[in-house]
């Protein structure tokens, strides 16, 4: 029995004289240590704020700053860095930024990347003295678009992130979330829930309408404002009376509308790249086209995957474009699929055979947009057959 | 004699029970710190530093750490050694500290250590402990410090990182990798083993007969443990 207790007390006294000696040791380097390791911080964020002095990390759970940010640091002088986390291409990269007290960029840097392209480790410097009007004008870099659209982004993020932390407020919905709640809030019985309604008629003032997925109406958007209507075209929205008389009058007639499919097998001429053909019930006609893109041509060093690009066209009898979109492309990610962005697409609305031409191509991705342009010449085209027929 | 036989305990550690190259022991740390000269020499030292204070303080305590539990307290205190010096590191070698990494903390587990405690500091006299501490300390320092210095000039044609002209532009970079460890650990144990032939402990084969310890280990101690 002694025996058992010397062993164990014997034990327990040298853990226990051991540890008050490490304890002792740890007041001693603890203190070096942790200087040591704010030193290597500082000249790591001092890179991207030259002259920031006394950085302090900030608890970034007390504020709602943007979901990239993963961590901030103050300066001394009012200026801060950010470290965001962003995707982009493909697995996405760590940028780092500073913001001085006037809130311009002093400099980003890609700290962490899994991307394949190598731009983030120097588009960088494109933002430094960016400010939060002027982030946006900041060129992307052709050929590796999302990649420096992720980091323009971020950046954006942590100017907006400075506002937030001096105790501002910033919208930091991006258009589609602005689209989608301007949608809920005039019709809130879509329950948020619409899908764009493709416009086969010419309609006043009407730029886009959307269509709640539940039935339960339609959201028609003039100018600014959203007006909604209940399924049959009775405008439920508060507005003016012109612009009730007027929305109204749209939607009877855009539902009043029907479609009849054209046979086209019977047309020798029918350009290849017109998949099918309606007439609507006012005499337009819309068709449903497929576009040989960078897919189908592909070019002396890209083997083409074989995926068209499917789009839709409406116009009018006298051969004017009133709406066109794309329905399904398998383009290059990055590049050529920009042709399913409205921002492409719609330049169609209004053209005619004249200046359909007369739009802004995708920027590196040239085939991609002849090949769309050829899709809608045809429209044109078949049109004529079309008519000539009747 | 008795000095003789101090001087005989200092040097034996350094070529004739080299630790690395007689003994074999610690050949993790050997191979992983060996690709650069600085590391090896901050590695050889710090497992100096911890095996000279940790041979003292099992010695001290010889009389006082029961038989049955003697393992734990040469690895509690194996432990804290390495732990102060990790600490001192870190605080005022930072550079080093980053260039070891693990292996610092491994000092721990680094079978040098708890060798000589178990084989030599458990059963000497603190003198003869601390001398065979810092023989063996300084024959482990030793010995990474010549791998370090063949697979650094050959593999990254640099010395301590100093480019060496013409070497620099020839590197034969397997040197810095694990085969090229291998390579000239096992050279090394032949040169050393030539160099000592017939003085250093035999090999005959595996027991106690063939363990390099024998000589110091209470011949059949083994045996009895294993019956």
């Amino acid at each position: 029995m002694k025996q058992h207790l010397k062993t164990v007390l014997s034990l327990t006294v040298i853990c226990a004289v051991v540890s008050v000696l490490l304890a002792l040791t740890n007041d001693i380097t603890a203190p070096i240590i942790e200087k040591q390791q704010n030193e290597a911080t500082n000249a790591a964020l001092a890179v991207v704020l030259p002259g920031g002095e006394d950085f302090e990390q900030l608890d970034i759970s007390a504020y709602e700053l943007p979901a990239t940010i993963t961590q901030a640091y103050s300066e001394k002088n009012g200026g801060y860095v950010f470290q965001m986390t962003t995707t982009g291409y493909s697995s996405g990269f760590v940028v780092m930024c500073g913001i001085d007290a006037q809130g311009k960029v002093t400099g980003a840097t890609c700290i962490a990347s899994s991307e394949t392209l190598g731009v983030e480790t120097t588009y960088g410097a494109s933002l430094t003295d960016a400010t939060l009007e002027t982030i946006d004008g900041v060129d992307t870099v052709a050929g590796a678009t999302k990649t420096t659209q992720a980091y323009r982004n971020a950046v954006k993020d942590a100017l907006n992130a400075v506002v937030i932390l001096g105790g501002g407020s910033v919208d930091l919905r991006d258009e589609a979330q602005i689209l989608a709640d301007n949608l809920s809030a005039a019709l809130p019985a879509g329950e948020g829930k619409f899908t764009s309604v493709f416009i086969t008629e010419e309609l006043d003032s009407v730029s886009a309408v959307y269509r709640a997925d539940n039935g339960a109406g339609y959201v028609f958007v003039s100018g600014e404002s959203f007006v909604a209507t209940d399924a049959q075209g009775v405008v439920t929205s508060e507005a003016a009376e012109d612009v009730k008389t007027l929305i109204a009058a749209q939607a009877q007639k855009l539902l009043s509308v029907t479609q009849t499919e054209i046979d086209i097998s019977g047309y020798a001429d029918m350009p290849s790249q017109v998949q099918k053909a309606y007439k609507t019930s006012t005499g337009n006609y819309v068709f449903e086209l497929r576009a040989a893109g960078f897919g189908i041509n592909g070019d002396e060093w890209y083997n083409p995957s074989g995926e068209y690009i499917y789009l839709r066209v409406s116009a009018t009898a006298a051969g004017k474009i009133i709406a066109c979109e794309t329905v399904s492309q398998k383009e290059t990610d990055g590049i050529g699929s920009a042709c399913a962005d409205p921002d492409f697409y719609t330049q169609f609305h209004g053209k005619d055979e004249t200046n359909y031409r007369e739009i802004d191509a995708i920027s590196g991705a040239t085939i991609t947009t002849n090949g769309y342009k050829t899709a809608v010449s045809k429209v044109f085209e078949a049109i004529k057959l079309l008519k000539g027929d009747a | 004699m008795s000095k003789n036989s101090h001087l005989s305990i200092f040097l034996k550690g350094i070529l004739l029970e080299n630790p690395v190259f007689v003994l074999i022991l610690g050949t993790c740390p050997t191979l992983a710190t060996t690709t650069t000269v600085i590391g090896a020499l901050g590695m050889g030292l710090a497992a100096a530093a911890v095996l000279v204070c940790s041979n003292m303080a099992i010695s001290l305590l010889r009389k006082v750490i029961p038989d049955t539990v003697r393992i734990p307290c040469y690895i509690v205190i194996i432990a804290g050694f390495v732990t102060l010096v990790q600490m001192f590191v870190h605080a005022y070698l930072p550079a080093l500290y980053d260039m070891l990494g693990v292996y610092l903390a491994l000092i721990t587990v680094n079978c040098i250590i708890l060798g000589r405690a178990e084989m030599f500091a458990g059963k000497n006299t603190v003198g003869k402990a601390a001398l065979d501490g810092l023989g063996m300390g300084i024959g482990f320092t030793l010995a990474l410090l010549s791998m370090a210095t063949i697979r650094e000039i050959l593999g990254a044609g640099s010395f301590a990182g100093i480019a060496i002209p013409f070497l620099s532009d020839h590197k034969i970079e397997i040197f810095t990798k694990a085969p090229g460890g291998f390579l000239v650990y096992g050279i090394m144990i032949a040169v050393v083993y030539k160099l000592t032939h017939g003085k250093a402990p035999r090999k005959r084969e595996f027991g106690c007969e063939g363990c390099p310890s024998a000589g110091m280990c209470h011949a059949g101690t083994c045996a009895k443990e294993d019956a």
